[in-house]
């Protein structure tokens, strides 16, 4: 990084080239190579085929999918709840890291925060898609029409509505307010139609010292508005199903457990995104094994909570033997049994004793296993919530088992490719990397000399932004 | 449009030292700001003289949403009175959860729309005073001055601090 040779007491931004900093930082958005041509392509084609599918089951029916009676909710309800679990660490992560100051938090926010946008695009297409008649989805906004029909309210899937409507349009705008001067640094950097679209999009941000004081109050006051917003999202979810009274879903831990669970898969999530731009960009001198480090050290955080929540869940219908709520449990070590050793292997017995090793943290290759292990073992645990509890509801008479059919998975492979495709355009044309907080964190780190060693110091300015917000 | 004289320093220190140097010019308050590419600490090299007032817009943004929250939870039970699960029509633990999502839902767009019409965006005025080397680790020292006696003091101060290059320029800060 250096570029000028430092001296004593100058901060690390005085001694790096910056022009070679960003054009580290931006390298998604000045090289375009064959992968991501090709990346894009692939994910493009399994979208379409993803389309292609939908549209065939919106025009013959829902009886094209595995539904049957009583399992009327199957792979897309559990979809839903594990995408829009995937959402939740990106955007929480960024605010808890940038309220608590977190100086190592720069280089993981951008990335994160659209992990969570675009998670959550996919996250919200799902109740349209199961809707059945789904082009009646208008039904659900409240406007006067001659039917005189208006949205129950009453109804946990319209609080569901409106929670990740505003957590979808909380997380785009912190995601975009958190991008505006990094805009405005490509606006300056670039020609041609690139110019102007980076420059309606900068929305006339300088950097005068007046507009940087207000950005950073709005970025804490967006912080520490999302961070409820975030946690009543999936609490919401959760009471999708809490509020039936079906086995093994009305349980009033069902909120906390889900909000762990999607913070869980979220972190999960942050450190694969993390993983493949550093490899996909050669970041690896920004996202460094200290980054993998940290996020490695809340995983192992929440692979705690999440067995001890799911302990705690388990343990009380155990003891109690509610006949309706231990016929859903054992059916666990029936016919989903599959599904509940993956559960418990994946999210526990796996990354917990591997995150516990620090030679595992710092390894950007190590840690992708517990990670991945995390987002697979996740979402079984929302099939094995999901469905269970229809197929073995509260009379024998109408058990049924249930399992997908090609439809379900092709829609549902369509969905994951929407994903990859909207983040690498993203890449392409938005700057992955916040450079102006990877800026500003050099900005006010010095070399300090303490006694026979010098170790970094990073200033803050105590109090001002929180003085407002 | 006014006359704005633009130095370029190499960093924090001289940008700070002809921050000092133009206070003895008696310039108005908010006349003087920098331009950076970093976030500099409010006093380390000017003043930001006006009060942050936008997080106000944000909690009135919150009751608003609160208020239309509540609105449309209780239009619709009364539009569309239907029994569900044996609860009364107008039921509180459901108001309070539409109420919430939306008061929130209000208080970031108001933080948005307080914040960005406080930061200036969305106004694109045809001369703004802009210097791309800013993204070099340049630190664009900007004065609006009224009259040559108070440019050329201002230029001079700017100079004797360790400008790079001082210019003025006619344009809006």
């Amino acid at each position: 990084m250096s570029g000028v040779a430092p001296r004593p007491g100058d901060h690390h931004l005085a001694h790096t080239d910056e022009a070679k900093l960003f054009e580290r930082l931006s390298r998604s958005n000045l090289v375009t190579t064959w992968k991501w041509y090709l990346g894009v392509g692939i994910a493009g084609a399994v979208l379409l085929w993803g389309v292609i599918v939908f549209m065939y089951m919106a025009l013959t029916g829902m009886g094209v999918t595995g539904y049957n009676k009583p399992v009327f909710w199957g792979l897309y309800e559990a979809s839903l709840v594990f995408w829009i679990g995937l959402s939740h660490s990106g955007t929480l992560i960024s605010a808890i890291l940038r309220l608590t100051h977190a100086t190592w938090r720069a280089p993981v926010l951008r990335g994160a925060e659209a992990m969570t946008a675009f998670t959550l695009m996919v996250g919200g297409l799902i109740p349209i898609i199961h809707l059945g008649r789904n082009w009646r989805v208008y039904y659900a906004l409240p406007y006067p029409s001659s039917r005189e029909l208006w949205p129950n309210m009453r109804s946990p899937l319209m609080w569901d509505a409106m929670a990740i409507t505003t957590y979808l349009i909380g997380s785009l705008t912190f995601l975009y307010v958190g991008m505006i001067p990094d805009l405005a640094l490509l606006r300056d950097k670039s020609a041609g139609w690139r110019r102007k679209f980076y420059s309606a999009l900068s929305l006339g941000f300088r950097g005068t010292h007046a507009q940087w004081r207000r950005y950073h109050v709005a970025s804490t006051l967006f912080a520490i508005l999302i961070i409820p917003i975030a946690v009543s999202v999936h609490s919401i979810v959760s009471w999708d199903f809490a509020m039936a009274k079906v086995p093994g879903w009305h349980s009033t831990i069902f909120a906390p457990y889900f909000v762990v669970g999607a913070i869980f898969s979220g972190i999960a999530g942050v450190v694969i995104v993390m993983a493949i731009l550093r490899k996909a960009f050669r970041l690896e001198s920004v996202l460094t094994p200290l980054h993998f480090d940290n996020l490695g050290k809340l995983l192992c955080t929440m692979t705690l909570l999440w067995g001890y929540f799911y302990f705690t869940e388990f343990l009380t219908v155990w003891y109690n033997r509610n006949p309706e709520e231990w016929e859903v449990f054992s059916s666990y070590a029936g016919p989903y049994l599959p599904l509940f050793l993956t559960m418990i292997v994946c999210n526990f017995v796996i990354p917990f004793p591997m995150l516990c090793l620090k030679r595992v943290r710092r390894s950007v290759s190590l840690i992708l296993v517990p990670a991945i292990s995390i987002v697979i073992g996740m979402y079984a645990e929302r099939l094995l919530i999901v469905i269970p509890s229809l197929a073995r509801r509260n009379d024998p008479f109408i058990w049924a088992n249930y399992f997908p059919t090609w439809v379900e998975f092709s829609v549902m492979a369509g969905a994951a490719a929407m994903f990859v495709l909207l983040y690498m355009l993203f890449a392409k044309f938005f700057p992955i990397m916040a450079i102006s907080d990877i800026k500003e964190r050099l900005f006010h780190t010095t070399d300090r000399t303490i006694g026979g060693t010098t170790v970094e110091s990073i200033a803050r300015v105590e109090g001002e932004e929180e003085a407002h917000a | 449009m006014s006359t704005v004289i633009v130095g370029l320093f190499e960093g924090v220190e001289t940008a700070a030292r002809a921050g000092r140097a133009l206070k003895g010019l008696s310039l108005p308050a908010g006349s003087v700001t920098t331009i950076s590419a970093v976030p500099l600490p409010d006093g380390a090299v000017v003043t930001d003289p006006a009060p942050i007032r936008f997080p106000r817009i944000a909690i009135a943004g919150w009751f608003v949403g609160a208020a239309a929250g509540l609105g449309l939870s209780l239009a619709t039970y009364m539009l569309y009175p239907l029994v569900t699960g044996g609860k009364t029509i107008v039921s509180v633990p459901p108001t309070l959860i539409i109420t919430y999502e939306v008061a929130m839902l209000g208080a970031l767009l108001g933080t948005l729309f307080g914040g960005g019409r406080e930061m200036g965006l969305l106004r694109f005025p045809p001369k703004a005073i802009h210097d791309p080397r800013i993204h070099d680790g340049k630190i664009a020292l900007c004065a609006r001055v009224e009259g040559d006696e108070q440019a050329r003091r201002a230029i001079e101060a700017m100079r004797e601090a360790g400008g790079i290059e001082v210019r003025a320029e006619e344009g809006e800060l």
